[in-house]
């Protein structure tokens, strides 16, 4: 079977990206949609190691800035919490992405580091829409 | 010159020009540089946009809030209005000083001093005997489920300095006579100045349970004397909502899952209200597997393990005219949620059955077997959570 | 196969390796700080291999590629991110090669998105939860860019064999 090539962009190669766009813009929107600012009294930084729950931090209740070490699969990263936010301070994996994420600060954000295997997810509520405060 | 036999199936390639950027014998060296570059700064472009934040949801006129730790808990104010930010001052001083006067920690506290006392009367300022003589009431009411005499058995516990040990059932037994309310003795002067309140031989009180709640049957008034319509204070599990919202809607309160802190049972529509929930998850330890909580039954020195795994109580909040540093239905509820907790799932609904009516409460009761039973006065107030595996049911 | 075709298969494996090694020196991730972001010139090979050489022999220099690269790393857990981005990507580009009215870019970019799909597919099996999820929808943009430089050294390189008489019938 004869198979040839063409070498010039053409515009149904813009058809291929404007589809790759959209996806990414639709699961943008969907994935990010979810996030929403919740009261400050309810955002729980949830540490997960190979998929299993290690930690959960309720930021609001911490009076300053806290920090944690958490060792998966060979390395050891620290994290610091504060009810401003999440970050990976150091860690000694590889390519440092967790590191170079920074703070995160809203439900729904995440800092993952592949190498540890190690997720760390804000989570708000769930179940019902966004609720003014939460007692309990 | 070595000649290779065709590779494979390539027969033809397409010649013309690329884009006009480049013609045949172009120099391949000027053409990459030419498109990387427009590429490279197309990523750095995305890369820029990757690090944005989006735009946080639904922009509400902000209130003025603190958020401030008092009580040995996280506290949160929020207040609407040109009186918000007087209103908030007011708030952390009234908290300030209420704490001075109850917290069983600060040394020379009013409770200390009574604590230390040995049985002899100590001289109180209104306030703690107005809190003390509710106390006794709300004892009475629950027979005993609610007590704040059950300090010595919550310290044997370690939860008072966080160092937690199981008490000897011998400990127990010799904390247990101690825990009697009716030993405690107010007496208020004529004039309610120069309250006197007096301690049994060897007893000691904790107003933990019911501070918070006190607290906010403060604010009602506070919030009120500086003009403010709209306004939420969360003290630590106790909530006191002030009118409605700015927009006119109802306060959304959600009412925490007691097996997933990031989730909730159902979420509480209210006005002018106090909500207050108790639960064992909390604040507890575990040892060989067993979990101990902070809510002690005063019947048997253990904590309380009656099929409920939180409690939260309703309430209506009125400004009590009257007497300003009377405890109202912030106190009741902050004492009942405990109470009802010790009480278990059949006696707290019975409770309710009896003295809903007439004292102005409701619940929301979340059972170790996967109930949430809300009665009847909130049914319409309460929207479930989605996507939990609780059973709801309404009780009248 | 003939010898000349089972000898340029080596080759291009080991160009494959090379790339992904070069790949390392050209610092994507300070610009997107995302796991996984890179230029996927290792692509470059197998869009090549794709058209020169048939599905067949370009799927064996994939797994070859993945297989060694992880070996000469040292980390056989990186097999299965390259493995899964790798095989997607493949799919894909078969799939669009066999469409006429696309020229290489397309495919490249086709491949590059699939690529990085592959990969945060990867990234959700081993985490166990759906935190990977958030990188996609910035991954999937940046493919198009990075899809599309595959595609152009691709078609540079194959308008400079054009010139040789690699390609002569």
């Amino acid at each position: 079977m004869k198979s040839s090539v063409k070498l010039t962009f053409c515009r149904w190669d813009l058809i291929v990206a404007a589809l790759i766009l959209t996806a990414a813009g639709v699961l943008a929107a969907g994935y990010w949609g979810r996030t929403l600012a919740v009261g400050s009294s309810s955002l729980t930084a949830v540490v997960s190691a190979g998929g299993q729950e290690t930690d959960r931090v309720r930021l609001a209740s911490l009076s300053g800035a806290q920090e944690r070490t958490y060792s998966s699969n060979g390395y050891t990263l620290t994290v610091r919490f504060s009810p401003d936010g999440v970050a990976v301070e150091t860690s000694d994996c590889p390519n440092q992405d967790c590191v170079h994420t920074g703070t995160i600060s809203r439900a729904g954000q995440s800092i993952v580091c592949l190498p540890a295997r190690i997720s760390i997810q804000l989570t708000g509520q769930s179940g019902s829409g966004d609720a003014d405060v939460v007692i309990g | 010159m070595i000649y290779l036999e065709p590779i494979g199936r390539i027969r033809k390639f397409d010649a013309r020009p690329l884009c006009g950027l480049c013609f045949k014998g172009m120099n391949m060296k000027k053409t990459l540089v030419r498109l990387l570059v427009p590429v490279l700064a197309c990523a750095l472009g995305t890369g820029s946009l990757a690090g944005c934040s989006l735009p946080s949801a639904a922009a509400q006129s902000d209130p003025l809030s603190a958020e401030f730790y008092a009580m040995d808990t996280v506290m949160e104010l929020r207040a609407y209005g040109d009186g918000a930010q007087d209103a908030l001052d007011a708030s952390q001083a009234e908290i300030a000083s209420l704490e001075n006067l109850l917290s069983r920690t600060k040394e020379d506290s009013e409770v200390s001093a009574l604590n230390t006392a040995g049985g002899a009367a100590v001289s109180v300022s209104p306030a703690t005997a107005r809190l003390l003589s509710a106390s006794l009431d709300y004892s009475a009411l629950t027979g005993g489920a609610f007590d704040i005499t059950i300090a010595p058995v919550v310290s044997a516990w370690g939860f008072t300095t966080d160092t937690y040990q199981i008490p000897s059932q011998t400990e127990l037994d010799a904390l247990l006579p101690l825990v009697d309310y009716t030993q405690v003795r107010v007496r208020n002067a004529a004039d309610g100045q120069g309250d006197q309140v007096s301690l049994g031989a060897g007893q000691s009180v904790d107003l933990g349970g019911i501070a918070k709640g006190y607290a906010s049957d403060r604010l009602v008034h506070v919030f009120a004397d500086n003009g403010v319509e709209s306004g939420l204070a969360y003290l630590g599990g106790n909530v006191y909502v002030c009118g409605s919202k700015p927009d006119g809607s109802a306060w959304r309160v959600a009412v925490q899952d007691p097996d997933d802190a990031s989730g909730n049972v159902g979420v509480l529509s209210l006005r002018d209200a106090f909500a207050v929930t108790s639960g064992g998850y909390q604040r507890y330890f575990e040892e060989n597997g067993v979990r101990y909580h902070h809510i002690i039954d005063p019947s048997t020195g253990y904590p309380a393990n009656n099929g409920l795994t939180s409690v939260t109580v309703v309430a209506a909040a009125e400004e009590n005219a009257g007497d300003e540093s009377a405890a109202g239905s912030g106190t009741m509820c902050d004492a009942f949620s405990t109470a009802l907790f010790v009480m278990g799932t059949d006696k707290a609904l019975d409770f309710w059955r009896a003295n809903g009516g007439s004292l102005g409460f409701d619940l929301v009761l979340v059972t170790d077997d996967a109930r949430v039973l809300v009665t009847k006065g909130i049914g319409s107030q309460f929207e479930q959570a989605e996507g939990t595996d609780y059973t709801y049911e309404i009780i009248s | 196969m003939t010898t000349r075709q089972l000898t340029l298969c080596a080759v291009l494996t080991a160009l494959a390796l090379a790339l992904s090694y070069l790949e390392n020196f050209i610092p994507l991730n300070l610009f997107i700080p995302l796991p996984g972001v890179k230029l996927g010139l290792a692509n470059i090979v197998t869009v090549f291999a794709l058209y020169a050489l048939g599905a067949g022999p370009a799927l064996t220099i994939l797994i070859a590629r993945c297989l060694l690269g992880a070996i000469f790393a040292g980390n056989l857990n990186a097999l299965i991110f390259s493995l899964m981005g790798g095989l997607a990507a493949m799919l894909v580009m078969i799939v669009l090669s066999k469409m006429k009215k696309l020229s290489i870019y397309g495919v490249s970019m086709g491949g590059a998105a699939a690529h990085n799909c592959g990969q945060i597919g990867a990234a959700l099996l081993t985490l166990g939860n759906s935190a990977p999820l958030n990188y996609l929808p910035v991954l999937l943009g940046v493919s198009v860019f990075t899809g599309a430089l595959t595609g152009l050294i691709a078609s540079l390189l194959f308008r400079a064999m054009e010139r040789t008489n690699l390609m002569k019938a």
